[in-house]
């Protein structure tokens, strides 16, 4: 622990850092989003936080239950045993339990064994779900608009008014349940004007309906609260919101890990340049020459063309660019240093290299390290979501902000401004909180004080 | 004792002479990278010749394909001894240099023109650019950079600061994608993308110009709000600290007005660190940023760049490569001489 004691200099500096009161705050809530994040997948999934079920709590999220565990109805043609639950389905299903078995019984009076029919008919009425916030995971599409029309649809083709109220309810069409339940959807569908088909999709097309406007359409689907779709989905049906929280984990934490391995690779580097001089410095530093000479980021696209890179590959390939910007620093500052006297008094009483350049050396050398990093965190971000937005990032269905952005600018979605709005919000968000602590670690670890005449 | 003309010309030759291995090395080092690529030079031809690949407009598809093509063995030798890829690779690339020294680029398979060719017809279009962002950022920072090192640690810096910092963070391409989706699309103020309209040739001369300014507005948006932080902070901290020094305290002392003692002696001699940053625009004008160039659909060099990647048009990819690296290190060179020029205390060693 020795080695990370802070000295009086350091104390000071991150003194004079906690006053520059942008910097401080800008730091307090990225580490408060970066901690959230880690904790996705109760923020933004598609499997329960609890579901209260007969009695007995159940906790889904990292855990696989079956449909048939909760009594789900399975999709046409599938075993309840073979898929998973569908939780937000669920959470709905049994809230409009709840509600129709409370309107049953207030139109029930006070008949007991009325009463006990219709608790007997409504068993789940007591089971609840509760879902994170934005009960939508990164990957899952969302095609309900096409699904629940047709769904209740064949409930009312097979005469089952109970039913199809039920779905209608279940998926917040109030006004066609109010239509199901007192008959007047029959006399709708009859008049041609109104639904030119017959159908509910007729219904859908004319506008009859308001609630029924927006089935029926395919993604990307603006912001719709009641779908908990908060910032709209893309153009796969996937919450926007849920890859957006996803894509800033992905993000800062390929920025961190980019930059620490970049970082670490450049202070050896530059130390070794500057402490050792001569033979070492003079051809690392024209192998240096013809590394910035070539433009990184071609190179990265061409690599990534190549292989198709996976997170861990990826970041090898962008680190191949990133170390060289602190070797100049940590070159500098340890020509510097090392004619100090501490160090050739370590010299004198047999310190090896290794020891004086690691031990005595650097942690004199750190402020630019400490500086630069921030933005060397900016960069890095940069750098991935250009990839992504050029198709040479992450690979496919990984949650990106570039890849969102991308969809943004195909032809066909230009005017779908959630598309690129919530990006560019997230993005521009965690840039500026990381440039303003960038700036006041600078201005922490480097005041000078100017004189002024005036 | 050597005059300071002489001084100044072996300097440039030393200077040039050590590009030589720099050369070297990078030219390798592109060389190697796309010598091994599947989809390379050989897929290309192979494809072309089964035709299966229409002049090369099937982006990124070139690997595909490739293990259905059946070209007879004797007709791909030949294909390899054309490229120099039959003979050892440092004979192959020493064959390629010779080419590239005697400045002859190669051909593009997409474009089927000389490659140099290729490059300079996009030239115009980044240069333009290149001139009008360099013209904005010095024209807006060193201004800037003067007032809020006049007025350090007022609510004019603070705010000032805040702004370009917040524009600092911003991804162009990201900005850019907004603006155009936003003012090229949903309120239809300005043109989608590309330089210019389809039929600006026939326009007169001043409606042309107007066209391209016109396709140019939210681009240069783009461009600029991220090029303002590092500029303008350059300039504040240098003129702080020139202002701090002991000449400027003299001339104070000795009874010149302030306006005097900061206007010309502080600021001339801040101005120093500014003509570092001069020579590196010789990169810009080639690269721009083709993030940028592809939102907008600008046919720059770099968006050029960027498709022959994506179209496995390698000796474009090459070329530019070479070329782009070549200017970076010239510009190197500039920058050291313009400083050298701006500042007498400069010496060559």
């Amino acid at each position: 622990m020795r080695w990370f004691r802070l000295d009086p200099v350091t104390r000071r500096r991150l003194q004079r850092f906690r006053r520059i009161r942008r910097g401080f705050w800008s730091f307090v809530i990225l580490m408060a989003a970066m901690v959230l994040s880690v904790f996705a997948p109760f923020l933004a999934e598609s499997r329960a936080l609890l579901v209260w079920f007969e009695g007995r709590p159940y906790f889904p999220t990292f855990q696989y239950l079956e449909m048939a565990t909760f009594g789900q109805e399975p999709p046409a043609g599938w075993d309840g045993r073979e898929i998973e639950t569908e939780y937000f389905r669920l959470q709905r299903e049994w809230r409009v339990e709840r509600e129709m078995h409370e309107l049953a019984r207030v139109r029930a009076g006070s008949d007991a064994a009325k009463l006990a029919a219709l608790d007997a008919k409504y068993p789940n009425r007591g089971n609840f779900v509760v879902m994170p916030p934005i009960p939508w995971n990164p990957y899952q599409n969302d095609f309900s608009a096409n699904e629940t029309l047709p769904e209740i649809q064949s409930a009312l083709g097979a005469g089952n008014q109970e039913r199809a109220e039920r779905l209608a309810r279940r998926d917040g069409l109030a006004d066609l349940a109010r239509a199901i339940a007192d008959g007047s959807i029959a006399t709708l569908l009859a008049d041609p004007e109104k639904s030119p088909t017959g159908t509910l999709a007729g219904l859908a097309r004319t506008g009859a309906m308001p609630s029924l406007a927006k089935l029926g359409t395919s993604p990307p689907h603006p912001p719709d609260a009641g779908r908990r779709h908060y910032l709209g989905t893309d153009a796969q049906g996937r919450d926007v919101a849920a890859r957006l929280l996803y894509g800033f984990r992905i993000s800062i934490f390929f920025a961190l890990f980019l930059v620490l391995s970049a970082q670490v690779i450049g202070t050896i580097v530059g130390s070794l340049q500057g402490y050792l001089a001569g033979r070492f410095d003079i051809l690392s530093q024209r192998v240096i020459e013809v590394l910035i000479a070539i433009p990184g980021l071609y190179v990265v696209i061409i690599l990534a063309a190549l292989f198709q890179p996976s997170f861990w590959m990826l970041l090898a390939i962008l680190a191949l660019f990133q170390w060289i910007g602190i070797t100049f620093f940590m070159r500098t500052e340890m020509y510097r240093e090392k004619t100090r006297e501490y160090c050739l008094a370590a010299k004198s009483y047999g310190a090896s290299h290794l020891r004086i350049v690691f031990r005595h050396l650097l942690p004199n050398c750190l402020t630019p390290l400490v500086t630069f990093t921030p933005f060397a965190v900016v960069g890095a971000i940069f750098a991935l979501t250009g990839l992504d937005y050029l198709g040479y990032g992450l690979p496919a269905p990984t949650p990106s902000w570039g890849e969102l952005i991308d969809q943004a600018l195909q032809t066909q979605n230009r005017d779908k401004l959630w598309l690129i709005l919530a990006p560019f919000g997230a993005l521009t968000a965690t840039l500026v909180l990381v440039v303003f602590i960038g700036e006041s670690v600078r201005e922490a670890f480097d005041p000078k004080q100017f004189a002024r005449y005036e | 004792m050597k005059s300071r003309g002489e001084a100044l010309r072996d300097y440039v030759a030393r200077r040039l002479l050590l590009m030589i291995p720099t050369f070297i090395g990078i030219t390798f080092a592109t060389f190697l990278l796309c010598q091994f690529v599947p989809g390379g030079q050989i897929d290309q031809m192979r494809m072309a010749l089964a035709g299966a690949d229409g002049g090369g407009e099937a982006g990124g598809g070139a690997g595909d394909t490739r293990a259905q093509l059946d070209i007879p063995e004797e007709q791909l030798a030949r294909l390899r001894a054309y490229y120099g890829f039959d003979k050892p690779l440092p004979v192959a690339y020493a064959g390629w240099l010779a080419d590239i020294v005697r400045l002859d680029l190669g051909t593009s398979f997409r474009y089927n023109e000389p490659v140099a060719r290729v490059i300079a017809e996009r030239l115009p279009v980044s240069i333009y650019y290149g001139i009008i962002t360099a013209i904005f950022t010095y024209g807006i920072c060193i201004p800037l950079g003067i007032l809020k090192a006049i007025r350090h640690r007022t609510r004019v810096d603070t705010l000032t600061s805040m702004l370009i910092f917040v524009g600092y963070a911003v991804p162009g391409f990201a900005l850019g994608a907004v603006l155009s989706n936003l003012f090229a699309v949903r309120w239809e103020l300005f043109p989608l993308g590309g330089f210019q309209s389809a039929g600006a040739a026939a326009m007169g001369p001043a409606a042309h110009a107007l066209d391209i300014v016109w396709h140019s507005v939210l681009p240069l948006i783009a461009y600029l709000a991220g090029s303002f932080a590092v500029t303008t902070m350059l300039m504040k901290n240098s003129l702080l600290e020139n202002m701090s020094a002991d000449y400027v305290k003299t001339a104070l002392a000795k009874g010149l007005s302030w306006r005097r003692a900061v206007f010309v002696h502080a600021l001339r001699n801040s101005l120093i660190p500014m003509a570092t940053t001069a020579g590196g625009l010789l990169g810009i004008f080639l690269t721009g940023s083709f993030l940028i160039e592809r939102v907008f659909n600008i046919p720059g060099v770099g968006l050029l760049a960027f498709e022959a990647i994506q179209t496995r048009d390698f000796p474009v990819v090459l070329g530019f490569l070479v070329i782009s690296s070549v200017l970076l290190m010239l510009g190197n060179l500039l920058s050291d001489l313009i400083v050298a020029l701006v500042d007498p205390r400069v010496r060559f060693e």
